[in-house]
């Protein structure tokens, strides 16, 4: 006998999903789902992003990692509130995993929150944890070609931020080439490109953030 | 391995169904997966494999259709193929196209005994 099912695979993740986005609207934080290869520069574009921020949007930051509590603790010392998820041998974040960290952060004192997925291009793509956008990082040390041999994340996340702009005077990556492929996939993908060392880009990123927090929140700030 | 997560939401989705209409041997399980999605079937048909153990779809035969990324530019509402990773309007290279299938990732039907 055949059964017709026609059920979403990720229904109940997008289900919990929507109802944290649900929350993030409430509690008025801009929620940005950060995804790129282990070593990119993830952590230290939020040490960066906490530390221009003062004074003007309050950071947090989920971190998700298979293992150790070592990005939290880089953070806090930037006074970055930082929840870190360990995931055992999870190569994503889902969203029942980001919701059950969603006690642990203080969401009324947060603008921006910031999910750090686990290191990887291909898993964290699939799965929707509750954010505004994703956003892709790629470093110069990586691939030019990358866009192309990953394009789910590329077509998926709002903004890709070219990372170690610094070092590409040493390595063959072709920047041009990088912004080519990149667009092939995802026609009006914003770019940026930052160097957390010289802090080259990182001014723009900033205007990024606040440009989309008051897009979703309108342009007064919070009280 | 997101494999593995989405094998296990496979089977609990696959599960469901079939108790629902009172049956207790799930044979196969028809999986829709767009190209977008990045599945590798070997790696799904593995992670399957062990998330079924011990279930009524233990042995299930699990059919994957990869469904290709189809586009329409919404310049000249050519609709295409997108091949080789190129969301360009094959008619006119405009890039400003929406995608109409190639995401969808579910389970469409069972087959149970």
């Amino acid at each position: 006998m055949k059964i017709n099912v026609m059920t979403d695979i990720l229904e109940a993740n997008d289900r919990i999903a929507a109802a944290s986005a649900e929350m993030f609207k409430q509690n008025r934080n801009l929620v940005l789902n950060l995804i790129s290869s282990p070593g990119a520069g993830k952590t230290s574009l939020l040490e960066k992003t906490g530390d221009a921020l003062k004074g003007q949007l309050r950071l947090g930051v989920i971190a998700g990692d298979i293992e150790t509590m070592r990005d939290s603790e880089r953070l806090q010392k930037h006074k970055i509130p930082a929840v870190q998820l360990t995931t055992g041998s999870a190569c994503h974040l889902d969203a029942n995993m980001v919701a059950s960290a969603l006690p642990h952060v203080d969401l009324k004192k947060t603008d921006i929150l910031v999910i750090e997925n686990v290191g990887n291009l291909v898993c964290p793509a699939e799965f929707k944890v509750g954010e505004d956008y994703k956003i892709v990082m790629l470093s110069v040390t990586e691939g030019d070609e990358k866009p192309l041999k990953y394009p789910l994340v590329f077509r998926e996340s709002s903004l890709l931020l070219i990372n170690k702009i610094d070092l590409l005077k040493y390595t063959n990556f072709n920047l041009k080439e990088a912004k080519v492929n990149a667009r092939r996939v995802h026609p009006d993908l914003e770019i940026i490109d930052i160097s957390c060392v010289t802090g080259e880009g990182i001014s723009d990123w900033i205007a990024w953030l606040n440009r989309e927090y008051h897009k979703k929140f309108g342009a007064k700030a919070r009280a | 391995m997101h494999e593995l997560a989405i094998a296990r939401n496979i089977v609990n989705i696959a599960i469901a169904a079939a108790e629902r209409e009172g049956a207790n041997k799930i044979i196969r399980i028809n999986v829709v997966a767009g190209e977008l999605r990045g599945i590798v079937p070997a790696q799904l048909t593995f992670g399957f494999g062990l998330m079924a153990e011990n279930t009524i779809a233990s042995g299930a035969y699990l059919n994957l259709e990869i469904t290709p990324v189809e586009c329409r530019c919404r310049k000249c509402r050519e609709e295409f193929t997108v091949k080789d990773y190129s969301y360009i309007c094959t008619n006119c290279q405009n890039n400003d196209i929406e995608v109409l299938s190639g995401t969808e990732l579910r389970v469409k039907d069972i087959e149970v005994e």
